[in-house]
């Protein structure tokens, strides 16, 4: 086995090339296990094109290879995208936070990465690079291709960095997660919202809710819901009712039954979608 | 809170005032420079591996091992046919070293091999080929007690590796005079003590037969005996070492027997050290958790709330083998009947067979797990009757001058403080209407005597080397508890030198006295005293030789040896003076202390330990109802632990513990599918992590005992076995329903306020 780290994107670029294909790019490698390791591994965290944080015009970009902390810790993420802010401020622990990055979590492809689900939620594009050097963007809900399973060969392509657009006036957006423990466990469910109000009343919303299928969900019965409502108790309780029932999800032994995940999904979509107005209206 | 910043705390000295040293191992982990069993390395050494049965039940037709013994590397290959047939056990002999003809869990041990690493060990395992006829298995005790249930042992009929039936007064007539009778279910599921390091041991066999074992052990001495007997050596050919430990919590006592036995036949078989570790996988599938529990108990009160009897119902899962489970059911049964005075007791409780995990013993021996319920269940009379949960308490509970309704002397005991104390750190009478408060109490032998009632003490020696240093030998064990800090203290100050001046030798059963070892909180209780005795003695020793050098009486007094005219000696003068008249001799002072014996009788009524130890804990938690999800805020921990000698360790322990117990009440916890272990790592076996732990408020309320040394009293059990009573009733107070089951969780508390359960 080998494992290079990688200084700079020709580099890494080059690597991928050489190998015909039994190379994988790796970010952080808090997942990467023992059992069925790769035969040749590039690591590309401290690739200097895939880092940093940058704030344009009409846009946000964030590199696929900033830590979860750094990301946690910065002031222009908590301002423009604060779902994604919380999502990296609980993710696994302080360790798994120091090394774990956000483009390795998304291309992990667990169906119920906190930061994913933040970005899905977020309407964030992902920027591609491949091996010869033409890039191409995709939404982050499009790069899943099945359970813990990414559609992106990471031999043949480098996830680059994430777009999103700040948040405009009257927006905001929050993150929850609900999880055995404080650190350290699977979520049950996880929940993140965006969502823009005018005159009080709701005109944009996307509304994730994880794990339900391979790749964080959206509610798109919810949103219409909340589209052009004004919130209130009323919508509130429909909220919650409409999420429970849209979308199926499975119980399994070791982390809760299928009726009390389902009933999370309710609870959660409906306090997260509040968290997001509150912070819409502050916005306004 | 920060421990060195609360009030009035005092890392460096204890309550009298005198220095403590935390002992020498404290320093060496804390540099990461200790040595574990898992860093092990001989000259030589092969590397040895399991081959575990796939199946719950099943018979073992063939076994074919050509494949195995013909691959590179491999050095031998065991199977039960190469091996006497020789069963053995702690409680039961129910175990044999390699399963013969039938399997009885999913994990059983099959074959075990040795190569020259693991990698070659590994594929001998694969090129085993083993012929399986399964056998139909029972998971649930329940099911194992069924007519006509497949039985696990010939020689338990009906599976039922352990029963007992107790009464103590008259039951029946309490019954029928209380003015009220509550009951209630519970249960409790298997757990692991989770000790940071995973069993390592390496096991050597020389030419002449003597065989060491390099294990870190809470009991090294009585598993000699095991090993010794099962492997039909003489006890004096085995030794073990023990390596630093990287936690027992009880799980070390015996540690894992099987491991032991199969690496020393390795050994024995291949003339090398063969060295074998568990996987954390196999620490949890095949690793001995403690016992699981059902208990339905009754209770019958008068208007008053004067407690009258108790009944109860146990049914403990044994596995499918048994080691200490016996034990923890006794304890598991009985203990929590000495919290308070509760004249009418009726018990039955049995021990099933079960294809399952064997289990064995963990820290507090099942009396947290009966804690759970008996707490609970006086908040249930205490809500029935209009009281109030502490003064129900604080008007039932055991005092000072008592004889428990099991014949238990207590000695010394300050439980109606520490209740009154952590109701106060709590904040009971000013309860926040917007959390739930619960508050339960807990004994624990300290010092129990029922594992050997003929061996009832400890023994330690006190050499004065030749360079003036004191080296003491015991044979108990520190696994993180502070025993050897304890000891250095203790003979430091008998001998008024400086704690720096000691060295202690306690790992090595080739030269230190035999021992029962780190086991029913006797470490300090028992050991300790043996080591204060033996310090005088030496000290005795040193004036003797002194005054018989100076030609006129020495005396010791403050460290120092002087003279009547008040010349001083150096104490390297005298242990030279006496080692060269004696041509090799040393100062060696001995001490042998050996508590009062026990009566019990054959339904164990009677004064089974030294002494006993007593805690009090409130807790606060806060319960979202909408999810059930809860907050634990805070656990006011007090302990009644005799004299606490340091400070610091003590409260450490009662930090660990109380996490712990944490753990025990709100996380853990076995989960099976048909005989499989589920849980098994620790992402999916969770154990609370820092912030899971709430601010825990630690208090001692120093009671002088008869009996230990200097007064002190066991502290690492009992800290674990108020907790899960506290939270279970903290958690009813602020979600208005009960959990019934462990561990409590987010969805059971929610499923509860759904059904609108008013169990209360």
């Amino acid at each position: 086995m080998s494992y290079t780290i990688a200084s700079n994107l020709k580099q890494a670029i080059k690597i991928l090339k050489e190998s015909d294909g039994k190379a994988q790019v790796i970010a952080g490698a808090t997942d990467l296990f023992l059992e069925n390791l790769p035969s040749e591994l590039v690591d590309v965290s401290a690739v200097p094109e895939i880092l940093g944080i940058t704030r344009g015009k009409d846009f946000l970009s964030i590199g696929a290879g900033v830590t979860h902390a750094e990301a946690a810790a910065s002031s222009v993420i908590r301002s423009e995208a604060e779902a994604l802010s919380e999502a990296c401020r609980i993710v696994g622990s302080p360790q798994v936070r120091n090394m774990g990055t956000l483009g390795g979590n998304v291309i992990n492809a667990a169906p119920a990465a906190d930061a994913a689900v933040a970005l899905v939620a977020l309407g964030a594009k992902a920027v591609l690079t491949d091996l010869y050097g033409s890039s191409r963007e995709a939404f982050v809900v499009d790069l899943y291709g099945g359970y813990n399973r990414s559609s992106v060969d990471s031999s043949a392509e480098i996830l680059m960095r994430f777009l999103l657009k700040p948040a405009q006036r009257g927006e905001g957006s929050a993150f929850l997660r609900f999880a055995p423990r404080a650190a350290l466990a699977l979520p049950l469910v996880n929940a993140a919202a965006r969502i823009r109000v005018e005159q009080s009343l709701i005109k944009e919303a996307r509304i994730v809710i994880a794990p339900a299928k391979p790749a964080p969900t959206r509610l798109l019965e919810t949103e219409k819901l909340l589209l052009g409502a004004k919130p209130g108790l009323d919508l509130w309780q429909k909220v919650k009712s409409t999420a429970s029932s849209e979308i199926e999800v499975r119980g399994s032994m070791l982390r809760c039954s299928e009726e009390y995940r389902c009933h999370l999904v309710g609870v959660l979509a409906r306090r997260v979608s509040q968290q997001a107005v509150v912070r819409a209206m502050e916005a306004e | 809170m920060p421990i060195d910043k609360e009030k009035g705390f005092d890392a460096k000295n204890n309550s009298s005032g005198a220095t403590v040293n935390q002992g020498p191992d404290v320093w060496a982990k804390a540099a990461g420079r200790a040595l574990y069993g898992i860093d092990l390395q001989l000259p030589g050494m092969l590397y040895g591996k399991i081959l575990r049965s796939p199946h719950p039940h099943a018979r073992i037709k063939a076994i074919d091992t050509a494949e195995a013994d013909a691959l590179p590397g491999v050095r031998a290959v065991l199977t039960a046919s190469d091996i006497k047939k020789k069963r053995y056990g702690i409680v039961v002999q129910d175990e044999l070293p390699l399963a013969y003809d039938r399997v009885r869990y999913i994990g059983d041990e099959v074959a075990a091999v040795a190569a020259v690493d693991e990698k070659s060990a590994s594929r001998a395992l694969e090129a085993l080929n083993v012929e399986y006829e399964p056998l139909s298995a029972v998971f649930e005790p329940k099911a194992a007690l069924a007519q006509g249930a497949v039985q696990i042992h010939d020689q338990f009929p009906g599976n039922i590796a352990w029963q007992r039936e107790l009464e103590r007064g008259n039951p029946d007539r309490a019954f029928k005079e209380a003015d009220l009778v509550v009951e209630n279910s519970f249960s409790i599921p298997s757990v692991h003590p989770t000790y940071l390091e995973p069993i390592a041991c390496v096991a050597s066999s020389d030419y002449p037969g003597n065989l060491t074992i390099h294990t870190a052990l809470q009991s090294p001495d009585i598993v000699r005996d095991i090993i010794a007997g099962a492997l039909e050596l003489p006890f004096s050919k085995v030794r073990i070492v023990g390596p630093v430990m990287g936690g027992g919590f009880g799980g070390r006592v015996y540690g894992n027997l099987k491991l032991y036995l199969l690496s020393s036949l390795l050994s024995q078989f291949t003339g090398l050290p063969v060295k074998m570790q568990l996987s954390r996988e196999e620490e949890f599938c095949i690793g001995r958790p403690m016992i699981a529990a059902e208990l339905k108990i009754k209770m019958a009160l008068r208007s008053d709330g004067t407690f009258l009897a108790r009944e109860s119902e146990i049914v403990t899962d044994n596995g499918a083998y048994s080691a200490q489970a016996p034990w923890v059911s006794k304890t598991l049964s009985e203990r929590n009947d000495s919290v308070y005075r509760i004249p009418n007791i009726r018990t039955r409780a049995c021990l099933v067979y079960t294809n399952k995990v064997p289990t064995a013993q963990y820290r507090a021996y099942g009396n947290q797990a009966a804690n759970f319920a008996c707490e609970s269940l006086i908040d249930q009379a205490a809500e029935k009757l209009g009281l109030d949960p502490l003064q129900i308490r604080l008007n039932n509970c055991t005092q000072a001058g008592d004889t428990t309704v099991h014949g238990l002397k207590i000695k010394s005991c300050a439980l109606k403080d520490c209740l009154k104390e952590a109701a106060a750190k709590i904040g009971w009478s000013n309860r926040n209407k917007n959390c739930g408060y619960g508050i339960s109490a807990g004994i624990h032998a300290s010092g129990s005597l029922v594992a050997n009632k003929d061996f009832r003490g400890a023994s330690a020696r006190a050499v004065l080397e030749l360079d003036g240093r004191v080296t003491l030998f015991s044979g108990e064990q520190d696994y993180g508890q502070g025993t050897y800090g304890a000891f250095t203290n203790i003979a430091a100050g008998v001998l008024e030198l400086d704690p720096d001046l000691f060295s202690l030798n306690c790992r090595d059963s080739l030269i230190t006295p035999y021992s029962q070892g780190a086991l029913a909180n006797r470490q300090t209780t028992i050991g300790g005293r043996a080591v204060q005795l033996a310090a005088a003695d030496l000290k005795k020793l040193i004036e003797e030789a002194a005054s018989e050098m100076a030609g006129e009486p020495v005396r010791m007094e403050k460290g120092r040896l002087k003279s009547n005219d008040g010349s001083i000696m150096e104490l390297a003068a005298v242990a030279v003076y006496y080692h060269n008249r004696t041509s090799g001799l040393t100062l060696t002072g001995e001490g042998s202390y050996v508590p009062p014996p026990v009566e019990y009788d054959e339904t164990s009524y009677g004064n089974i330990s030294v002494t006993y130890s007593f805690a009090a804990h409130a807790a606060e938690v806060e319960v979202d109802r909408e999810t059930g999800a809860f907050t634990i805020k805070r656990i006011a921990s007090v302990h009644d632990s005799g004299r606490i000698i340091n400070p610091l360790a003590a409260r450490g322990q009662v930090y660990g513990g109380v996490a712990q117990g944490v753990g025990f009440s709100c996380y853990e916890g076995y989960l099976f599918d048909r005989g499989r272990v589920v849980s098994k790592t620790l992402a999916d076996y969770r154990i609370p992590t820092a912030l899971d732990v709430p601010h825990i408020a630690c208090c001692f309320i120093e009671t002088t005992d008869p009996e230990g040394p200097l007064g002190v009293k066991g502290l690492g059990e009992v800290v674990q076995v108020p907790v899960p009573g506290a939270l279970a009733n903290a958690v009813a107070d602020a979600a208005g329903v009960r959990v019934t089951e462990l561990p409590i969780t987010a969805e059971k508390i929610y499923r509860a306020i759904s059904k609108g359960e008013c169990a209360r």
